[in-house]
Parts: C-alpha cells; structure tokens; sequence
C-alpha cells in the first residue's frame, strides 16, 4: 500500500510507531520526503580565493625543491658547508626578527616564551646535532645509494602529505619526522662531519622553523604572505633550474597544477554535487567540546 | 535389599563356631574376619572381643553362627542357634555349609521392634544345579564376596584419604570401609594355633604366624643406625648454621649452586629417614621406602662412577685434554668474531659499532683464556678431588658437573647479558620513539597509547635518535642472536643434567618394584568373579583386587624435589627472545614439604 491506495479511514496517519494505527508499518502518505534537503551546508567556492589558499601548499612543495637544490650543490662541492652555515644562521636571526616584530601585543601576553628559552632551544639542537654528526655519517655508508634516494624520496613526499597546512604552528609530528629523517639520510651521504651538521642546521631552518614564521606572516599580512609564496615557488623552479632543467620543468608543471588547475576542478566540480541530508541522519553533537579539556 | 557377607577364603573350611568381624556401617554389609571354635566359654569370648576392639580400634562383634558338621556333631545347630540370645544383635546370621557341597546356606535372625521376629530364608547352591526351582519370597538377598585376607590386609586403596576426615565430607565407602578394617586387625589374627589360651580361632594366620629373619634383624639393627644418622645430621646442621655463612654473598651463591641444593635435599631427605617414630600411615611409610631406595641406588651409581673414574689414570686423561678444549673453544669463538666483524652473510653492519663490540668481546675471550691458563696446573687435584663427591651419589658428581660447566662458561654468559641487555634497550628505545615518530605516546596510567603533542625540540632530538637506533639495529641484532644461540647451547646441556638429577632423585623405585612383584599392595579397585550365580540362590563372588596402574603409582608417590621443569612455553619463550628480556629457562621449585 502506498500514497496511491483506497483512501484510509478518517484518523490520519501520524509518523509514529507507538501507536497502534490501522496502516501498515511501512505506509507513507504524500508528505514523503518533504523534509529532505539537498547540499545544504555547502560552500560556494570563488577560484581566486582558493588560488591563494593554494598557493601555500605549492610553497610548500617548493621548499623541499629549494632543501634538494642545496644538497645537490653541497654534493657536488659547489657549496661550502662553512657558508651554508653562515647564511643559515644569517637568515635564522632575521626570520627571529620577523618573527618578534610580527608578534602582536595580545600573543604575547597568553604565551610568553622568553628569549632565554629561545636560546636554549637554540643551543640545544646545535649541540646535540654536532655532537652527533660524526655518527649520523657513517650511519648509512652500508646502504645502498638507490635504497638511500627512495628512502628520501618516500619520506619527503609523506611529509608534503601530512603537512598541516590550516594551522602549520605547531608542527605536525609525522610530518616533520619524515622530513628530518629524509634530511638524515640525505645528509650521510656528504662527503664531511661538518658537510652533515651544515645539512641538517639547514633542514631544521627550512622544515621546522621557516613554517612558524609562515604562521605569522599569513596571521598579520596576509599581502605579504602571499608576495613572499610566489618568491618561495620562483626560487625554487631557478634552484632546481640550475642544476637540471628537467627536474625544473616538472616542477613548474607540478606547481602550475597545484595552483592553478585543481582550484578550477574544485570550482568546477562543486556543481555535480548532490548530498541529500534529512532527519533520516545520524546525530551529530555541534557543541564545542574544547572547553570541557581544561 | 541385599546384604553382602565379606567371607575370607581361609575360613571355608573352618570348624563350627562364631563369626567375629564388623558390621559395615551405613551399608548393608558385613566383613567376616575370623571364626573362633566351639568349645568356648562365652563370657570369655565376649571378653576377648573387648580386648582385640581396646587394642585395633575396629567396632568387633560377634556377627552370627558358622556351622560346618563334621561327624559325631549333631545337635550342634540348635547349640549355635541358641547362642543368639547370648550375644545380642540387631541382626544374627546363621551360615551353613554342608560337606561335599559347595554352597552355603544363611539365615538371618532380625530383632524387630516386637520381640524376636525370624525370617527363615533358605538359598541353596549347588554347582551343577538346573536352576533354582524353589519359590521363595525374596524380600532380603546375601551375596557372599570371598576375600583373601592376607591381601586385602596389606593392601592400600588409592586414591589414598588422608586418616582424619572432615565429618561434614561423605563418609568412606563401602570397600574403603572394608580394607581398613581388615588391616587395622592386625592384633586379632596373633592368636595362632600354637597359643595355649582358651580360645581357638581359624583366619589366615593361624597356621603360624610369619616372620622372616632378615626383616627381624634389620629392624633390630635400624634402631642404633638411625640414631648415629641423626647424631651426624644435627652436627652438620650445627656446622650449616654458624653465622659467618649466612652472609649475603655466600647465602646468595649457596642458592646458585646446584651441589650445595643437592646437598640441602639430601639433608631433608636423610632426616625423613633417620626418624625414630615408625611410619604412621602407608603414604609415610612408602615416602621413607622410596627415599631409602633411591638413595642407595644413588650412592650404588656413583660407586660404580668412581670405580671407572680412579681406575687407569682416567682423570689425568681428562685433565689433559680439558685445557686443549677450552683452548679450541676460545679460538673458534675468535674466528667468529672475525666473521661477524667483516660482513657476515652479507649483511649490511654499521662499521664503526661493529669494531667496537667486536674488540671489546676479543678482549674477554683473551683474559678467559688466561685465567684457565693460570688454573691448569690445579685442574687435576681439583677432579680427583671432585670425583670423591660422587661417593656420596652419583646426582652429586651430576651436580658438580653442572657447576664446573657454568664456571667455565660464564664468559658466554657474561656475553649474553651484554648482548641481551644492549638489543633490550635498542628495541624498546625504538618503540618508544616510533610512538613519537607519529605524534603518539605511551600512556602508563591507562596502559594505552595516546596522541600527544611534542615540542620542537624533543620532535627533532626524538627523530634523530630514531634515525640512529634503526640504523644500527642490524649490528646490535646480530651480535645478539649469536651470543643467544651459544648460551641457549649451554642452558640445554646444564637442564638435561639437572632433569636427571631430578629423576634419580624423585622417582618412586621402590612403589615401581612393590607395583611389579607384590601387585596387590598398590590396589585401584576390585573386580569380582563369580564363583556361582544361579536364579533364586545366593551369589558367590570372588573379589580379586586390581593393581594400580604404572602411572599411576609413580605419580602418587612421587618424592617431591626441586623439580626442574620449562618456565615458559615456546610461545613466551620466542618473545622474550624477540624483545631482549634475559632468559632463565629453568625454573627450580622450592621443594614442598607435606
């Protein structure tokens, strides 16, 4: 029996299965699917807009170029590691300044990390990691060079896929793992000790710290934030340019699709989507529970 | 309802007089345990009767009348029927047996609540009979189970129930009842024809009672021997008890080594044996037996050792060729390091870390090898002095065998607890910081594994100690799995000594040989033949009793030692090795007294 059957006796059909009622279980009257809803909640997607957002993972990508770029140089001798590890250091303090200057007054009063606990985290990882280059070396001298560059390559591309790009402040542990363990594995293969502390002060600098920096900026200048991603992408395509024009090609494709062409496929695709949400639905708890954790 | 009369075989031939045995309490039965002879007087057989239940503890009673006729002795059934009023019963049975027949007839006399009520119940047997024609109204059947009575009187029933019993338990059973009752009436079966008191009575001992010369004198002799055991055991207890060995060091190598345990269990065993007190019931008895047993083939064995061993120069022999041995085994160990500090099998080592472990395990073998250098000038006087200890049995020289072999092992020992310890750490430094690789942590609380969020720098110090402990793991790995394997050789051969310690030490010899020559002391139940059964008579069974099994008895009297057995099944076994836990495969229970 359906809407189309004999009319029904004069009680009407209520939803409900408490109640004994002289239709079937499975009746349903012409009010069927009234309450149905299709895409609610969906967000209309401008392209320019998600170009931009877009523009932080292509800057992503691009960093790792821009960390392989320098190893090549540093394998090949072009590059000394005395200079590497001044201009890191170099660029450390400035992006320290930037960082303190981009601080607004509110930030500092929730979380106050004073330069002293800077500088002993600071010291720490130089330390550490000098002391423990010698080791890090000889670490993979019986490995394989083709079980090395897979092992990197591997680890790097988990880190561009684990990468919390909403919120990369606190950085993601698998992702920096992998990156640091890549950058170890890599960085064995130099000739030096000191070639493998340069390597990996470098590796801490681009993965660990370039991305809080990042954080503030797309916080505080969000002009900026975007001069400085385009800077990142073209650095990247002339490093890698420089030392293989092929790999340069891939690159700009890669970042040209990333940026460009699966924005217009979101956009695009948005309109063959067709979510249908109805009290049928299983509960979904809206509050914010955040406030019962502390 | 079905009476069964308990009858040994010695009495079938027995002349006419009184039953005296027990009624089987709780049960319709009765054990018959020995007839004494008309004439007699009955004050002075109820006297008697007292005096054997004063002196074994058995309810005895007159249970009824057994009449035999031989010629010139009618009259003598309405004599034996009126002694029922003598001798007061519930109920009073009249057995009679006709010569030349073999069956027995039996009334039974029952005094009612109203006086004397005889029920006359007439059961005949006979061998070649058509059967039973006649009609009776069978309101009270006997069975007659024939026993033979000095079997059952030695015998024990197994499961063996512990003397006081806790009265809220079920009361024995039937049989149970009847083999304790035949055995705790040792002092009625002393009166032997050969006795000059007014009573004649016929059980299996009447003929004469048994003794054997042997058996007398070692009993005699056993009296001042257990005295000068005992005098020597509380000297030696004196001597183990002085303060300055209860000092750590020494308490703690006392329980290490497996001569001095061996030597504590001797001690308790020796003490067992030594006490003056008899046996008091069969599992004392059969303890003290199996110790004496397995001690004296003990101390047997371990003359024969000494006899090949002091014979031929044989220890010069083997103290000449044990410094070439260790020798030999100190050079293969080193050739072994060699390999594994090249590239064993391919695998790809840590080259730095592999030179390390390498010349730091060299250098122990090379002090090993001096120090035996430096005791082989002793090592003769040491095994002629050892071999002495196989005088006191051959689980001593065992013992000290497997001493001598952990002392000249311990630097594969030593190896072992360096290995084991340094892959331990690797493996659960690796696990912790893979937790930290995917942002997670180890919850000790709920025993879980949580997320957790790192700071930077224990992010960075964490993966770059990932990264150092992965790569090594194969170096550490290997080192490990060989020093395991040469330790595991050692364990083995130090556990199939002890397990043959432990068996000579624990196995029951003497119930083994009771079980095989005199079977029917270790009795499991009975059986029962049938002497006769015919429709409307009375049954005769034959009760045979069956011996316990093997098995069986050497589990039950099994003495209990520090018995060495597997601590862990392979399962566990495989994933201590798996994570580095030390192993001590043997486990030794300390010894349990009941």
């Amino acid at each position: 029996m359906g809407p189309d059957g004999a009319p029904g006796p004069a009680v009407p059909w209520r939803k409900v299965l408490w109640e004994c009622q002289p239709f079937p279980d499975n009746y349903v009257d012409q009010r069927f699917l009234e309450e149905l809803r299709r895409n609610e909640g969906i967000r209309q997607y401008r392209y320019w807009a998600v170009v931009k957002e877009a523009g932080f993972v292509a800057q992503q990508l691009s960093c790792v170029a821009v960390f392989i770029t320098l190893w090549l140089y540093m394998e090949q001798g072009l590059l000394s590691p005395e200079m590497l590890l001044g201009t890191s250091l170099v660029s450390a303090l400035l992006g320290y300044g930037l960082h303190q200057v981009l601080t607004s007054q509110v930030e500092t009063c929730t979380e106050p990390r004073t330069h002293l606990a800077d500088l002993q985290s600071a010291t720490i990882f130089l330390s550490f990691t000098f002391g423990f280059s010698p080791v890090l070396k000889t670490l993979t001298e019986s490995v394989s060079t083709d079980t090395v560059y897979a092992m990197s390559a591997v680890m790097l591309l988990a880190h561009l896929v684990s990468f919390p790009y909403a919120k990369p402040s606190p950085p993601g542990s698998l992702s920096l793992n992998a990156a640091l363990f890549a950058s170890v594995c890599l960085a064995s293969r130099l000739p030096g000790a000191l070639h493998t502390f340069a390597m990996l002060s470098c590796a801490l600098l681009v993965f660990a710290l370039w991305p809080c920096l990042l954080q503030r900026l797309r916080d505080n200048a969000p002009n900026q934030f975007t001069a400085v991603c385009v800077g990142v992408c073209v650095g990247g395509v002339g490093g890698l340019g420089s030392q293989s024009p092929g790999g340069a090609v891939l690159l700009a494709l890669a970042l040209g699709s990333v940026t460009l062409l699966c924005p217009l496929l979101l956009v695009r695709l948005q309109r063959h989507k067709d979510n249908i949400q109805g009290p049928w639905d299983e509960a979904e708890i809206h509050e914010d529970l955040s406030h019962f954790l502390h | 309802m079905v009476l069964k009369i308990f009858f040994p075989q010695c009495c079938n031939r027995a002349d006419s007089g009184l039953l005296v045995g027990r009624w089987i309490s709780g049960h319709d039965s009765a054990v018959v345990l020995a007839v004494i002879h008309y004439p007699f007087i009955p004050g002075q057989v109820k006297q008697y009767v007292q005096k054997m239940q004063a002196q074994s503890g058995v309810e005895l009673s007159v249970l009824g009348s057994w009449s035999l006729p031989k010629e010139g002795q009618e009259g003598m059934e309405s004599f034996l029927r009126d002694l029922s009023t003598i001798f007061p019963q519930e109920r009073w049975l009249q057995i009679r047996r006709q010569m030349g027949k073999t069956g027995f007839t039996c009334e039974i006399l029952k005094q009612g609540p109203n006086g004397r009520i005889a029920e006359r119940k007439e059961k005949k047997k006979q061998e070649e009979a058509d059967g039973g024609d006649g009609e009776e109204e069978d309101e009270e059947k006997v069975i007659f189970v024939h026993y033979e009575q000095r079997k059952v009187m030695l015998s024990q029933l197994h499961p063996i129930q512990s003397g006081d019993r806790d009265p809220k338990t079920d009361p024995p059973s039937e049989l149970r009842q009847m083999f304790q009752t035949v055995a705790r009436s040792q002092p009625l079966f002393f009166l032997d024809r050969y006795d000059d008191g007014p009573l004649k009575s016929t059980h299996w001992q009447s003929e004469g009672r048994e003794a054997s010369i042997i058996v007398e004198l070692l009993k005699q002799a056993s009296v001042p021997l257990c005295m000068l055991i005992g005098w020597l055991l509380s000297i030696w207890t004196w001597v183990c008890n002085i303060r300055i060995f209860s000092l750590y060091p020494l308490r703690f190598l006392s329980s290490k080594l497996s001569t001095c345990v061996q030597l504590s269990y001797r001690t308790e065993h020796m003490r067992t044996i030594s006490s003056l007190k008899p046996a008091t019931d069969h599992t004392q008895f059969m303890r003290k037996a199996n110790i004496l047993v397995s001690f004296l083939v003990d101390v047997a064995l371990g003359v024969l050792l000494m006899s090949w061993l002091y014979r031929d120069n044989h220890i010069t022999m083997l103290a000449n060729t044990l410094v070439p041995v260790a020798d030999h085994v100190s050079k293969e160990l080193e050739e072994l390091l060699q390999w594994l500090m090249g590239a064993p099998a391919g695998l790809k080592m840590n080259r730095a870390l592999d030179q390390v472990l390498g010349r730091f395990f060299l250098y122990h073998i090379h002090l090993w090898i001096s120090y035996i250098h430096l005791m082989s000038p002793f090592i003769e006087g040491i095994l002629w002095y050892g071999g002495l200890s196989a005088c006191f049995g051959l689980t001593f020289a065992l013992s000290l065998l497997s001493d001598m072999v952990a002392l000249l092992t311990f630097h594969i020992y030593c190896f072992y607890v360096y290995g084991a310890r340094l892959y331990c750490l690797k493996i659960y430094g690796l696990s912790s910081l893979w937790r930290l690789f995917r942002g997670k942590k180890w919850n000790v609380l709920r025993q879980r594994v949580d997320s957790c969020s790192y700071d930077l720098d224990q992010l960075f110090i964490g993966t770059l100690l990932f990264t150092i402990l992965l790569f090594l793991l194969p170096t550490t790995a290997l080192y490990y799995l060989v020093f395991t394997l040469l330790r595991l050789v050692v364990v083995l051969f130090q556990g199939v000594l002890h397990l043959s310690v432990d068996f000579i030490n624990s196995f029951p010899l003497f119930a083994v040989a009771l079980r095989v020559c005199r079977s029917y002391r270790l009795a499991e139940g009975v059986k029962f033949r049938v002497l006769c059964d015919e429709p409307g008579s009375a049954l005769h069974l034959m009760m045979e009793i069956n011996p316990l099994k093997g098995s069986a008895a050497v589990q039950t009297y099994r003495t209990p030692t520090y018995s060495c057995y597997p601590k862990d099944s392979w399962g566990a076994l495989v994933k201590k090795l798996f994570v580095g836990e030390l192993i001590y495969p043997w486990r030794h229970k300390t010894t349990k007294t009941d």
